[in-house]
């Protein structure tokens, strides 16, 4: 993280409790603390003060305080104030007060030059020697100051902010009924909202299918469930029950954490010839899948994320723990210091809510995290870099397999032979570093490396494309024998300050106190301490997300920031009650939604009567007076729309899939492929999480892009025409796609809205008849009937190559159709005479007055004969004729005002003139402009497009109501 | 039956909101609400000098002794070491290196430019020339992330400078996306994080354009409907939106999902608009010819069609990964590259004044970094054997121009050493260029920030000095 400004905390002593101030200990801040608090409160004579604000105030505005003053000065130095120039910079003291010409500060003003004394002021003049003597006076009085307003110091001790104070739940009245129920009406009746009626069983399945499986309900199943003759308590709980032993429910779960976890299958971005693929992330998300279905307690399941392979035998039945350790490894690439610091933030902000990358490069400016702290924590992953890839599943046997091996062995071999002759050649030269494989690797050239980069990624790449490799994980390893750690001062590792031992966050532990962990890096006694029952984040942290799953926002809002910068939480003792309770009933996170699920805040209607009166109080709905109607996320959506038309693969776990681009898997959006650098843009159009960073909380934005997608992907109609083709047999066919696609029966305003579309959209395509293209432009050739005067046309009937023509080979031979096409930006060519014209046909959407304008060009100038230009309407015959001249290169074609009846069409034709079709190359781009001004122009260039896959009549209803907002919100 | 006539559900969904009695109550809650609407209108901190960016980006880096940093002490010294500190680069460089091309004075203002841009050097007296850029290292990812984001790690990710701009100030246009990147045949390298919006909401992400693609249907994903005819799809969408609105009336009203039911009528317009825009076919010949009839002329042209629209930012690519990297004989690599866009640009600058919206519109020319006054000596293992007559990288020193929006035009700022090498006098950093672009755009810089993991972030960072002298 880049670090803000520093701006140092008073520490107080609670504060520095437990730390373990070594003897090496050389630490500028705490002696700068110090510092501050002995020389505080001295007075000084009037005359030295005057002596202060004549001479040196004036010169410490014109020469410093530009670059030292607050929070934002250069190396940490503070001079617009006293204790400032007392605590010196974050590198050292700058003054010495027994001896004032000696100071680093008077040395640097006087430009002395000496190594390691910067000349100052850096901009700006330098001072003359009177002000320098000036300021060596002021030194040595002891710096006068006046008393000035006091900052308002650290009067609140951050320790005693909500979120670091022990967990403490407050006793429930034996009549409590729900507890959860209990803290929010207690809430609702102080501020005096009134709540929402429990809404009806239909919308509670659904609301709870989304909530728990991510995916829509069946219709028989929820009228299974609303015909229910138990009483709704009990029938209701039961299928709470039911669906949390679904094994969908840990698909959903997953890719909730997923989030947090900021699972990517690519590393991010990597230099030419390196794979970017993981390979093996898969089987981290397949892990968290089995985790939440299995409803392994939280602390076990933040325990094998975090230290999994210093838990389980990598060679007994629970190796599958190894995939977890995913959440840490799963990072994204880069530099060393970037990749400690991703998984310091993903690990801290993603179990605790604490933000300490903050304090990277100073102290945490708002929560009590110090640098060193950052550092003990940075030390410990420090010396658990190193990656592994175990394998915990089986390879599947067979030629398929036994060709891959030997397809790999073959890449492997040709980084070998590469390799050899040039580590041979290099342990000749350096005999000392022959045994040392590491340094000689270290030797090879820049080209030669390159070289080699190339072939093992091509290597990496026939991996991931094979997708035979059984199943592995990728674990870290700790280092053998582990190296300290020190402070990076502001940040910086060429600043090394004072060791930091690898140990926990005194704020997370109990009392405050830590000591430094003892075994390996102490990864896992980091991860023990994160849920150590004592720790009163974790618990916070959790029960808090849960509950943002469910109600659409945290009791704490900004869910990763439960420190001083973030949201209190709306209801406080809630919290806790829940926190405690979640460990007490053995971190079981099913245990917990069934809490939750279970209260009568939750099974709320979206809506109020009392809404107006409600909102005057709470307009943001932190009493939870009503359910907060959601928008489904970009995986129920897609899950949900292909689960209506029974397009669902439900097979589990495996690989990652395309999901939306052609080509795409029918499996459920859990198993996307996830580009960490180049994430399709739809991802993001949808709100979905940047797997850069660990997300708490996605954004939810409505956008024209997202409507853009439901109407007009090719994903979305695919899915709509299956279930139009699967109502087919039905004969109530609004019926049954209202059952698919809502799990209700249509009511009867749905059914006479469908009625009139159907017919009208029927209708509307019949009239158009069969097109060549979904646009209005078609493209063929034919003639003008000599007795009619009518237009004859032929469209084209091959599409090759994106062009337009008579047959599937152009030219066709002694065929007096042989040159006939037409592309995409407007070139074209007749047939031999003008009974093969050129023609381009456009059908009017509406009844129209419009105009026509464009340019012919022919490109063979001075050769041949022309060409016949001609445009004619379905009812007119020919409006337009001209020649278009050998001599000349291009020609208008503009007509002002054409008036034209609905479905009929205009034509764009070209005779080749004189049955001479030589040279007759045209390009011809005509635009037709609505001059009632309620249509966009038609070009026939822009419009230029294939075959026509017309939506179906029926499909096209089935796509209207996957785009009602009845389908995409949860009620 | 037109499609504007149709339109009547909008009206409707508005006075059924009036219908519940909730009317005023909840109309105000809704208006500006940018977490309904992303791209609302956003309120500048200071009245605004500007209200668009174009930002033409020479990916790459661009060679300012050769354009608009006119070193004669380069011709006097050509082949000679370069006397006093040897600055480190990329790559190893040798002896000075003289430009091919000529220098005249041009304009009223007199300002020195080569004749490798001789038609947007002709309009110099608009043009705000800033010599003394600096960045921190000479290598294309970090500089173009620094340039792009404000932050240098390639691996730290940080909203680009369009998402930013957006973010501030919403778009004028809700039928176009706020941010637009039209980058030729491909991405630069470092990809779409160029244009990403990383923490920000994806509303404000940059939409790449591929310019190379001349069907106009398919540069936006989702543009069109490939199955049904606009008038089909018309009423298609108005059973959708009268289910919508008899639900809404049954259910009570709700935020969310009224602006759904607004962004499928702006997508629908958006169908319309977002072709039209990109089909330069519309403007009449004598502007096209201004621009050229080339994929450069064609890309400008765009770019102009689109922030007259309002569209809020548009970066201009001279192509895919990063043509302007002349290692080798840059006399003949830069000559054919500003060949490409040396008319598009001038013809994008005339254009734009010729209308009035040079004015508040603000044209940002340059790379990631310049090119070093010394040649390229060819070493085994970092470029060719056969490099020559090549510039490296140069991040010491470097030249960016801005033109209209407020920019002082016909003004040449900061200098670099002798030789063009060093920014030495008044240096502008690449985040000081950022200030200002965000200052001329009504924001101060500090306090344009999004609270995200528990701190309030910034294009600028902890750093940025807004270039007073730059300002008209």
């Amino acid at each position: 993280m880049i670090g803000f400004v520093t701006q140092r905390q008073p520490r107080t002593a609670t504060l520095l409790l437990g730390v373990s101030l070594t003897g090496i200990a050389l630490l500028r801040a705490e002696e700068k603390v110090e510092a501050k608090n002995a020389e505080t409160a001295v007075a000084f004579a009037p005359a030295q003060i005057e002596f202060f604000e004549k001479k040196v105030r004036p010169l410490l505005a014109e020469s410093c305080l530009d670059c030292h003053t607050g929070t934002k000065s250069k190396v940490g130095l503070e001079l617009n104030h006293r204790e400032g120039w007392l605590a010196g910079s974050d590198y050292r003291k700058v003054i010495d007060l027994k001896e004032p010409a000696k100071s680093v500060l008077i040395r640097a003003v006087s430009h002395t030059g000496e190594k390691g004394i910067p000349s100052m002021p850096e901009k700006g003049d330098k001072l003359s020697a009177e002000a320098v003597a000036t300021l060596t006076e002021w030194i040595a009085m002891g710096l006068p100051w006046p008393v000035e307003k006091e900052k308002p110091a650290a009067a609140n001790d951050p320790r005693q902010h909500w979120s670091y104070r022990p967990v403490k739940p407050a006793p429930l009245p034996a009549d409590a009924g729900h507890p959860i129920d209990h803290f929010i009406r207690k809430a609702q009746v102080a501020a005096g909202v009134v709540p929402a009626p429990r809404a009806d069983r239909a919308t509670l399945y659904r609301r709870l299918h989304f909530d728990l499986l991510g995916l829509p309900p069946k219709y028989e199943d929820l009228k299974r469930f609303v015909e229910d003759p138990r009483p709704d308590d009990e029938a209701y709980n039961a299928l709470v029950d039911h669906l949390l032993a679904s094994p969908h429910y840990g698909e959903r779960l997953a890719r909730l954490w997923m989030d947090i976890a900021r699972y990517a299958d690519t590393k991010g971005y990597e230099g030419a010839g390196r794979e970017r693929r993981f390979i093996y992330s898969y089987t981290y998300r397949d892990w968290l899948i089995n985790a939440f279905n299995e409803d392994l307690p939280y602390n076990q399941f933040l325990l094998y994320q975090l230290a999994a392979e210093q838990l389980v035998d990598a060679n007994g039945p629970d190796k599958r723990h190894l995939a977890a350790l995913g959440f840490l490894s799963l990072s994204k690439n880069g530099s060393q210091d970037e990749i400690l610091d991703d998984r310091i933030d993903t690990t801290f902000r993603g179990t605790m809510a604490l933000t300490v990358s903050c304090a990277k490069c100073h102290d945490h400016k708002f929560d009590p995290v110090s640098t060193k702290e950052y550092y003990s924590l940075y030390g410990i992953f420090l010396n658990s870099l190193a990656v592994d890839t175990p394998t915990i599943g089986e390879p599947k046997p067979g030629p398929e397999y036994d060709a891959y091996l030997k397809g790999l062995a073959e890449k492997q071999k040709k980084i070998d032979d590469f390799l050899s002759p040039i580590l041979e050649k290099l342990k000749k030269e350096h005999p000392t570093l022959a045994n040392n494989q590491g340094a000689l690797m270290g030797k090879v050239d820049r080209e030669d490396r390159r070289k080699l980069t190339n072939l093992e990624g091509e290597r990496d790449k026939f991996i991931a494309d094979s997708g035979l490799e059984p199943d592995k994980a990728i674990v870290l390893r700790d280092r053998e024998k582990p190296i300290n750690q020190h402070v990076f001062i502001r940040g910086n590792a060429g600043r090394p300050g004072e060791l930091a031992p690898r140990q926990f966050l005194s704020i997370a532990s109990e009392n405050g106190v830590v000591k430094p962990f003892e075994k390996g890096s102490g990864r896992l006694e980091m991860a023990q301490a994160i849920v150590h029952p004592a720790n009163p984040l974790t618990g916070r942290n959790l029960v808090n997300r849960v509950w943002m799953w469910h109600f659409g926002e945290g009791i704490v809002r900004t869910v990763d920031d439960f420190g001083i910068q973030g949201e209190r939480p709306d209801h406080p003792e809630l919290i806790d009650w829940l926190a405690n309770w979640f460990v007490e009933n053995g971190s079981s996170v099913k245990k917990l939604h069934r809490l939750i699920l279970t209260s009568e805040t939750w099974k709320q209607q979206s809506s109020n009567p009392k809404t107006t009166e409600n909102m005057l109080v709470d307009a943001e709905n932190r009493l939870l007076w009503k359910f907060k109607k959601k928008r489904l996320e970009l995986e129920q959506m897609r899950d949900g729309m292909l689960d209506v038309s029974q397009n669902l693969d439900p097979a589990m776990f495996g690989r990652p899939v395309e999901i939306l681009d052609p080509g795409y898997k029918n499996r459920r959006s859990v198993y996307a492929f996830i580009d960490r650098q180049n994430l399709n843009p739809t991802f993001r159009n949808f709100d979905f999480s940047n797997p850069q960073e660990t997300t708490g909380k996605r954004q939810n934005t409505t956008i024209p892009m997202q409507a853009l997608f439901t109407l007009n992907n090719s994903f979305v109609m695919d899915q709509a025409e299956i279930l139009a083709k699967k109502s087919e047999a039905n004969p109530d066919r609004i019926a049954a796609l209202h059952r698919a696609v809502f799990a209700r029966d249509p009511s009867e305003s749905d059914r006479q809205l469908g009625e009139s579309f159907i017919a009208a959209f029927g209708g509307e395509t019949s009239a158009m008849g069969k097109r060549q293209t979904n646009t209005e432009w078609s493209y063929g050739w034919g003639d003008i009937d000599p007795g009619t005067k009518k237009v004859v046309f032929h469209p084209f009937e091959h599409w090759i190559k994106n062009v337009w023509q008579v047959g599937k080979e152009r030219p066709l031979k002694n065929d007096p159709l042989s040159y006939l096409y037409a592309d995409n930006n407007g070139s074209a060519h007749p047939g031999h005479t003008a009974r093969e014209s050129l023609i381009y046909e456009w059908r009017a959407p509406d009844d129209l007055v419009v105009a026509v304008s464009g340019e012919i060009f022919r490109s063979n100038v001075g050769k041949g004969n022309g060409v016949h230009v001609k445009v004619a309407t379905t009812k007119d015959g020919v409006i337009y004729d001209q020649v278009l001249v050998p001599a000349k290169d291009k020609m208008a074609v503009n007509l002002a005002e054409v008036k034209i009846a609905k479905n009929e069409c205009l034509y764009f034709i070209v005779d080749p003139h004189e049955k001479d079709s030589s040279f007759d190359s045209v390009r011809w781009n005509p635009q037709i402009t609505d001059l009632g001004g309620h249509w966009p122009r038609w070009g026939m260039a822009e419009s230029y497009s294939g075959p026509a896959t017309p939506s179906s009549t029926w499909g096209a209803y089935a796509h209207a109501l996957l785009n009602t907002n009845r389908f995409l919100f949860i009620d | 039956m037109n499609p504007l006539s149709r339109r009547s559900f909008l009206h409707r969904t508005g006075m059924g909101m009036g219908a519940l009695g909730l009317g005023p109550l909840l109309s105000q809650l809704n208006a500006g609400d940018r977490s309904l609407n992303p791209l609302a209108p956003g309120k500048t901190h200071f009245p605004a000098r500007a209200k668009r960016v174009i930002h033409i980006f020479a990916n790459g880096g661009p060679s300012q002794v050769d354009s608009f940093d006119y070193k004669p002490a380069l011709a006097k010294y050509n082949g000679k070491e370069m006397p006093g500190e040897s600055l480190k680069t990329e790559r190893k460089t040798g002896t000075l290196m003289q430009s091919s091309f000529e220098f005249k004075q041009r304009g009223q203002c007199g300002i020195w430019a080569s004749d490798l841009f001789p038609m947007v050097a002709d309009m110099a007296d608009d043009l705000c020339i800033i010599n003394s850029m600096f960045a921190n290292v000479p290598n294309h990812e970090p500089s173009l992330m620094l340039m792009n984001t404000g932050a240098e790690r390639v691996n730290l990710v940080r909203p680009s400078m369009g998402s930013w701009i957006t973010y501030g100030l919403g778009t004028e246009n809700e039928n176009l996306p706020g941010f637009v990147s039209l980058c030729p045949g491909g991405v630069p390298i470092v990809e779409t994080q160029n244009w990403r919006s990383a923490f920000l909401p994806g509303a404000y992400q940059g939409a790449h354009i591929d310019t190379k693609n001349t069907q106009v249907a398919k540069l936006i994903p989702d543009i069109r409907n490939p199955r049904m005819t606009m008038d089909l799809q018309r009423r298609q969408l108005d059973l959708i939106q009268e289910m919508n609105h008899q639900d809404m009336a049954a259910n009570g009203f709700d935020a969310d999902a009224e602006a759904r039911i607004h962004s499928l009528e702006l997508a629908y317009k958006m169908q319309m608009e977002a072709t039209d825009v990109f089909n330069v076919e519309r403007e009449p010949a004598h502007v096209r010819e201004l621009y050229g009839d080339t994929l450069h002329g064609r890309q400008m042209l765009i770019a102009r069609r689109l922030i007259e629209r309002g569209v809020r930012f548009v970066q201009v690519w001279h192509g895919a990964g990063q043509p302007w990297d002349s290692h080798n004989e840059i006399a003949k690599e830069h000559g054919r590259l500003a060949g490409e866009a040396d008319r598009p640009i001038a013809a994008l600058l005339a254009d734009l004044k010729q209308r009035g919206l040079l004015e508040d519109t603000l044209v940002i020319w340059g790379g990631e970094f310049g090119r070093t006054p010394t040649v390229e000596l060819p070493t085994p293992g970092a470029n060719d054997a056969n490099t020559k007559l090549g510039r490296d990288h140069n991040h010491h020193g470097f030249t960016m121009w801005m033109a209209g929006g407020g920019a002082k035009g016909g003004f040449q700022y900061g200098k670099t050493d002798e030789f063009g090498f060093k920014a030495v006098e008044n240096p502008v950093h690449v985040h000081d260029l950022h200030a200002t672009i965000l200052h001329l755009l009504g924001f101060d810089h500090e306090k344009l920030t999004y609270r995200y993991a528990g701190r309030d972030f910034r294009l600028t960072d902890i750093s940025g000095h807004v270039v007073k002298d730059l300002i008209a």
